[in-house]
């Protein structure tokens, strides 16, 4: 018999691959998910949405995002929210344009979760950011 | 507390600080001298010059455990550490174009898709690409 040159490592892949994502067909699927958030983040999204536009059941959805991304839909949608804020908030946008930009739909719900994610407000943010420049 | 330096033992300080930001396009941040030609030497990513300084340092030339588990790491095509990209295929491109070897090509794998290179200084270095 021939012996295989693949790595340690190779043959790890190969089989975490067939142990965890041998199901194309859900991949795919949650795949388009976080690709529909990128594209849509700005948006009034939530899971209702992406269960509509995705064609699956907002239970297995979530279940399945969790599985294969380690966090729910929301939780990235805000992750995505926040990094998009930032980009604007370094740019010069301002609080309330970004807050609107990025999907929020308060000011206060927006720098609430700003502060908890990046230990600043969104004003605080900016000045240090312009700072730096 | 806050993560700001990661480290990747390299075996020539120099080599690698030419590596990471020629090839791979890091920028170098920080550059001390430490005695005996040894420096504290950081790069960061162009685009996060303020995010997690990767530390390269010169463990396997001074610990030998540091340069038998480095070497075992390689052997195994164990990538040491990862950076995430954009497009892994266009940085597979760029970096084949400028001569860097890669053990490993673009593959998919669940919902990332990455790539494996040599780093030249002792390490395999994973490119991630989140799908």
């Amino acid at each position: 018999m021939l012996e295989s040159n693949e790595s340690y490592f190779e043959k790890e892949v190969e089989r975490i691959r067939n142990l965890i994502y041998s199901n194309q067909v859900q991949l795919d699927t949650i795949i388009a998910t976080r690709r529909y958030i990128n594209e849509h983040y700005h948006t009034d999204l939530n899971l209702e949405v992406l269960s509509r536009e995705l064609l699956v059941s907002k239970y297995h959805l979530l279940r399945l995002f969790k599985r294969y991304y380690g966090q729910t839909p929301q939780q990235y949608l805000s992750q995505k929210r926040i990094e998009k804020a930032k980009e604007h908030l370094r740019a010069g946008m301002s609080v309330t344009e970004v807050c609107f930009a990025v999907g929020f739909k308060s000011l206060g719900s927006f720098s609430t979760l700003f502060k908890k994610k990046t230990g600043s407000s969104p004003v605080e943010y900016q000045k240090r950011a312009i700072l730096k420049k | 507390m806050r993560v700001k330096v990661t480290s990747v033992p390299v075996q020539d300080q120099e080599v690698a600080l030419q590596f990471y930001t020629q090839k791979l396009g890091f920028v170098k941040k920080l550059d001390m001298p430490l005695g005996g030609g040894n420096r504290w030497l950081t790069v960061v990513s162009p685009e996060e010059q303020d995010g997690p300084e990767v530390l390269l340092e010169p463990a396997p030339l001074h610990f030998e455990p540091a340069k038998v588990f480095q070497k075992a790491l390689f052997d195994a095509g164990i990538p040491w550490t990862g950076f995430y990209v954009d497009d892994v295929q266009a940085e597979y491109d760029r970096l084949t174009a400028l001569g860097v070897e890669f053990s490993m090509e673009p593959k998919e794998m669940g919902t990332v898709k990455f790539a494996i290179l040599d780093d030249t200084c002792g390490n395999k270095i994973q490119l991630v690409e989140e799908l």
